[in-house]
């Protein structure tokens, strides 16, 4: 599992062993500053990097 | 002599089950059920045990009356002790423990104590100086639970200050009260200089207790996504329009899954976010910026990994109990892999 989240501090105080940064708390995958195309191109590079995570291995909870 | 009032159910009154919920308040100047095996273990004292019993349905429908009952008996039988239950999973139970434990703490100023498996609901209505034994989830820890209320109940008669914070310690559930206590700054000072010390580096204590946290075992990174099937789960609340099965939007006590079969993205109006944590508006008005259908989409067309999950699944994390949270999230999990799914993408709000 990848945690995305803007809260990494208490995902990694509640053990979750890999966390990613997301853009704000209220919309973690959201960018609603860009048109949306670019947004969804944003989004889709955001998640291609989580899937990267995913393949990553780890032995502590660690902020990517 | 010292005296003990028991208070005890239908059922461990021996009076009946579910059928007999409904027995009235009743005083019985004898030991009866659990409170026999109290009398043989505290018998090398001179004590004399009354018991009370009310069936689980009567307190909860007729709480008032039965606590009028209950100071009746407080008055004429005096007893130097109050012991409830013990109520081990039993909720109903549980609860007529802790508030009649409570009640008699609050009016009379006697020792009470009760026993309490630590999800009982009843543990939320425990009052101060309640002392409430922790027990198994079932009557099959009867006898060391009875045992454990002797030993209590001694150390208590016998006021022995410095052993029974001993037992407290080891024997008793940790609820977290509020108590009025007296500081020796404002909590505006004290905040101020808990946060320059955490500036400094310096060694601070927070006031407010941290959830001890249970390591669990480090999932193993997927070796071939190639191969793998991946789901969303949220703890943002996002659920069909007009959220058809009432997820709650704050203190979560449930989760559901919900198809993304055939959807290339997530439109406004056909999904929104139930959440009082954070403001919706955004993910409204986009709920992939939540649940993000559109980017896995497209990532599984082209190949980043096999197969992208039918359902993703929601609850909502706000204002939750983390033991209720572990269950969910638990429940999920196994749902999750008995569906051949291999890896997960959660987002958190």
């Amino acid at each position: 599992m990848v945690l995305i989240t803007c809260l990494a501090n208490v995902a990694t105080q509640v053990g979750a062993y890999r966390i990613m940064s997301g853009n704000k708390f209220h919309y973690p995958v959201g960018n609603p500053d860009l048109p949306a195309a670019e947004e969804a191109n944003w989004r889709a590079a955001l998640l291609s990097a989580a899937l990267k995570i995913l393949q990553t291995p780890v032995d502590v909870p660690t902020v990517f | 002599m010292v005296k003990i009032l028991h208070y005890l159910n239908q059922f461990f009154a021996g009076i009946g089950g579910e059928e007999k919920a409904g027995q009235e308040f009743l005083f019985l100047a004898k030991a009866v059920g659990p409170g026999m095996l109290l009398r043989d273990l505290l018998k090398n004292r001179d004590i004399e045990i009354a018991t009370i019993v009310c069936g689980d349905n009567y307190f909860h429908e007729h709480e008032e009356a039965v606590l009028a009952s209950l100071a009746e008996v407080m008055t004429q039988f005096a007893p130097d002790l109050f012991i409830a239950g013990p109520a081990f999973h039993a909720g109903r139970y549980g609860l007529a423990c802790a508030k009649t434990a409570s009640f008699v703490r609050e009016r009379w100023g006697v020792p009470v104590l009760t026993g309490l498996y630590e999800e009982n609901p009843g543990t939320r209505e425990i009052g101060r100086h309640v002392f409430a034994i922790q027990t198994g989830s079932s009557a099959a820890s009867m006898p060391s639970t009875i045992k454990r209320c002797a030993d209590l109940a001694a150390l208590l008669l016998d006021r022995d200050a410095g052993r029974l914070e001993a037992f407290k310690e080891e024997f008793c559930l940790k609820i977290p009260r509020r108590f009025t206590v007296q500081a020796s700054a404002p909590d505006s000072e004290r905040a101020v200089d808990m946060l320059l010390a955490k500036l400094r580096g310096a060694a601070f204590e927070s006031e407010i207790p941290r959830i001890a946290v249970v390591p669990h075992p480090v999932p193993a990174a997927i070796q071939d996504l190639s191969q793998a099937t991946l789901a969303m789960v949220t703890e943002g609340g996002l659920v069909p329009m007009g959220n058809p099965d009432r997820l709650e939007s704050s203190r979560g006590t449930k989760y559901f899954k919900y198809s993304i079969k055939e959807r290339d993205d997530l439109k406004p109006g056909e999904f929104e976010a139930m959440h009082t944590g954070y403001d919706t508006s955004t993910v409204n008005a986009d709920p992939d910026r939540l649940i993000p259908v559109d980017a896995m989409r497209s990532l599984e067309r082209a190949g980043h990994f096999a197969r992208l999950h039918d359902y993703y699944y929601v609850t909502t994390g706000t204002g939750a109990m983390p033991a209720k949270m572990q269950e969910l999230g638990a429940g999920i999990a196994e749902e999750l892999s008995a569906s051949g799914v291999n890896g997960v993408v959660l987002t958190a709000t």
